[in-house]
């Protein structure tokens, strides 16, 4: 699956003479049994950059992150950083510290020992280990709580001690396994900008692992999509957004419309694709060697969907019902059916009041040829 | 890693959201209201056919064999003694070498128990609890470790006077002796041992061990840092399960020991069921028990003393 590089030259033909930055080539995992958890996954990752692994459940995500962080191995391929294989080393000898769900600090230590704990372990002595781990603390913002134990701290304390704790050992890549999964949802907001803005201050290499779309959009300089073992797009967060590549990543990035037929018309990279209920989109795909009768999947971002009620049928329209108007505060999304297909509109928030009620009723959609992409199977 | 003494708008507003979040603060969410709890009357009814319990079937005896200890002996009376009340029992027991004699021998069979079964219990508990990865596969094992359990215990106590005498006499160890008594006494409360120390290794947060272990900690300051301190509570309860079967203990020692060995169980024994002294009996009794309390006292306080390891 090497063409799937949705990068182009950044992401592919990663090379471990080049030196900087981290690599992995053809990693796989097999587990014992035989589930095959991560299958030849190619990632080139800068020095710097904040890349977030992003997926369903199962999807290999965190597999892969801990392979890297030396805690599963890899049945084939190499993880290497900055020129030098890691596969063989244990978790400590390699550069990289993870923070794990959950936090897992020591329950019986208190926050400034769980801080000091990586320095012991690498024979730092006391006074210069405790200057360092009040250091850490401070730049957390927790030194003033440095002799409690941590039940006595809230969650998103918790998560900064366990930053402290990984950052004191100077790593050059901090991995994170769903680093904002404990904690409530406002705090979970306040915390991709802190963690986005320590990172940036660090300028160190941050790989995250979520199941959070909104998470991973918010925070990422890139993208990864994984999806059942393998990576389906790598690309910055506007790029996954609004121009998915395959059925996978234009449905778990959510509101997504995917129109599912065959091409009726082709000219040039110029495609035509109708559904079953004769629904038609165009869509300008340079170098797809579809023809007409082939099968063809395309989406459309439900925000730019928009309501057209003056609008005659044709190319990139559709007549719907109104299934049901959610109002979202910011915005609203109107779930709409054209024959047994559901599809989805966003609009701003404003306009609740032009909708509200309006479930039964006929409305016609719209939408551009250039907001139509062409998925991969 | 320079910081910054100006206090972070990031963090404050982190601050801020946990606040929201909680509607309280942390530590005013943490204490406890009491008003809150319902009225005092309707706890103690639903704690009232278990406290009648405890008091008829625990308490009642333990108060009988005190009184007991403070009566007269009287060989004609009916029930062995007569209701007027002496210290001359205790006097008796207080003079006894004998007693005080197996006292320090159960003792110190006790200790070297309690310190056999944490030695050979652990890496059991350790590789049932941390090694054996599916729950399934944990429990099946498990039972299987309970399946010395399933014989009676005079069965298991006279299966190990034969294999004892056998291998202890290739060492050249008599048989029936004290080392006898020990050894077939530490085979046979070991999984009261296990058995707290597995439920507790069970429940190790699992990812602080990683944790520790990509910080760079080796087996043993893993098992310090993290193991230990999230175990001590399974070691202090099957310490006191294994001090207070074995410091009392008499069946063992009568079996597997056959009259060459005695313990303060069999001394008691030999009061009450030899001679039918029941008022001496109940106070070398009453000292017994005053014995494993200051002995549970012990290992209590010695694990308050440790829980900030």
């Amino acid at each position: 699956m090497g063409e799937m590089n949705g990068e182009g030259a950044a992401g592919a033909a990663p090379s471990a003479t080049t030196g900087s930055g981290l690599d992995l080539i053809g990693l796989t995992k097999v587990f014992p049994g035989g589930t095959v958890a991560v299958e030849d996954v190619d990632l080139h990752i800068d020095h710097g950059e904040y890349v977030v692994l992003l997926g369903p459940s199962g999807c290999g995500k965190t597999t892969t992150l801990r392979m890297i962080g030396g805690h599963d191995f890899p049945t084939e391929g190499d993880i290497v950083l900055d020129g030098q294989s890691l596969v063989g080393l244990a978790p400590h000898k390699r550069p990289t510290t993870t923070v794990f769900q959950h936090f897992a600090l020591f329950p019986h230590r208190t926050v400034l020992e769980n801080v000091e704990f990586g320095l012991k372990m690498h024979g730092v002595g006391k006074d210069e280990r405790r200057r360092q781990a009040v250091d850490a603390l401070e730049m957390v913002g927790l030194a003033e709580l440095a002799d409690r134990k941590p039940r006595a701290l809230s969650g998103g304390q918790q998560q900064r001690v366990a930053l402290a704790r990984v950052l004191v050992t100077k790593p050059k890549a901090l991995l994170l396994d769903e680093p904002l999964g404990d904690l409530d949802r406002l705090l979970q907001l306040r915390m991709r900008v802190e963690l986005r803005n320590l990172q940036r201050q660090l300028g160190l290499m941050f790989i995250h692992v979520t199941h959070n779309q909104e998470e991973a959009l918010s925070m990422a300089d890139r993208i990864v999509v994984m999806n059942e073992a393998r990576i389906q797009q790598i690309a910055d967060p506007l790029t996954i957004a609004t121009q998915p590549e395959t059925e996978l990543v234009a449905r778990f990035m959510g509101d997504n419309n995917i129109i599912r037929g065959r091409v009726v018309e082709h000219d040039g990279d110029r495609f035509v694709v109708a559904d079953e209920h004769d629904v038609r989109a165009s869509v300008v795909a340079p170098g797809d060697g579809r023809a007409v009768g082939d099968e063809a999947l395309v989406s459309v971002r439900a925000a730019a969907v928009v309501i057209d009620a003056n609008g005659a049928g044709g190319l990139n329209t559709a007549e719907c019902e109104v299934i049901f108007v959610e109002y979202l505060g910011d915005l609203v999304k109107l779930h709409l059916a054209v024959g047994g297909e559901r599809m989805l509109a966003k609009v701003t928030g404003e306009r609740y009041p032009e909708f509200r009620g309006r479930e039964g009723e006929k409305i016609r959609i719209a939408w551009k040829e250039e907001d139509v992409k062409l998925l991969r199977a | 890693m320079s910081s910054s003494s100006a206090p972070d708008p990031i963090l404050a507003e982190v601050e801020e959201a946990e606040e929201l979040a909680h509607g309280v603060s942390r530590e005013q969410a943490l204490g406890i209201d009491k008003s809150e709890r319902g009225g005092g009357w309707i706890t103690a009814a639903w704690a009232l056919p278990g406290g009648l319990w405890l008091g008829f079937f625990l308490l009642a005896p333990l108060v009988f064999i005190v009184l007991v200890s403070f009566w007269t002996y009287e060989l004609g009376a009916k029930s062995g003694f007569a209701t007027k009340w002496t210290l001359s029992n205790y006097g008796t027991i207080f003079h006894s070498s004998t007693y005080w004699h197996n006292m320090l021998g159960s003792f110190y069979t006790s200790l070297i128990a309690v310190v056999a079964c944490l030695i050979f219990g652990f890496p059991i508990a350790y590789f049932l609890a941390l090694k054996v990865q599916s729950l399934r596969n944990q429990i099946a094992l498990f039972i299987i470790a309970l399946a010395p359990f399933w014989t009676s215990f005079l069965v298991r106590s006279v299966a190990w006077t034969y294999p004892l005498s056998e291998v202890l006499g290739k060492f050249g160890v008599s048989t029936p002796s004290t080392t006898s008594v020990r050894l077939a006494m530490i085979q046979l409360y070991i999984l009261f041992m296990i058995t707290p120390l597995f439920f507790t290794l069970a429940q190790v947060d699992r990812t602080a061990i990683e944790a520790a272990r990509d910080l760079g900690g080796n087996w043993w300051r893993t098992f310090r840092a993290v193991i230990l301190p999230q175990t001590l509570p399974g070691i202090v309860i099957g310490s006191i399960f294994i001090f207070v079967l074995t410091m009392g203990e008499y069946g063992t020692v009568l079996v597997v020991g056959q009259n060459y060995v005695q313990s303060v169980g069999t001394i008691v024994n030999s009061y009450i069921v030899g001679a039918v002294q029941y008022p001496q009996g109940a106070a070398a009794a009453v000292l017994l028990v005053l014995a494993l309390v200051a002995g549970v006292l012990v290992i209590t306080r010695f694990s308050n003393l440790r829980e900030d390891l």
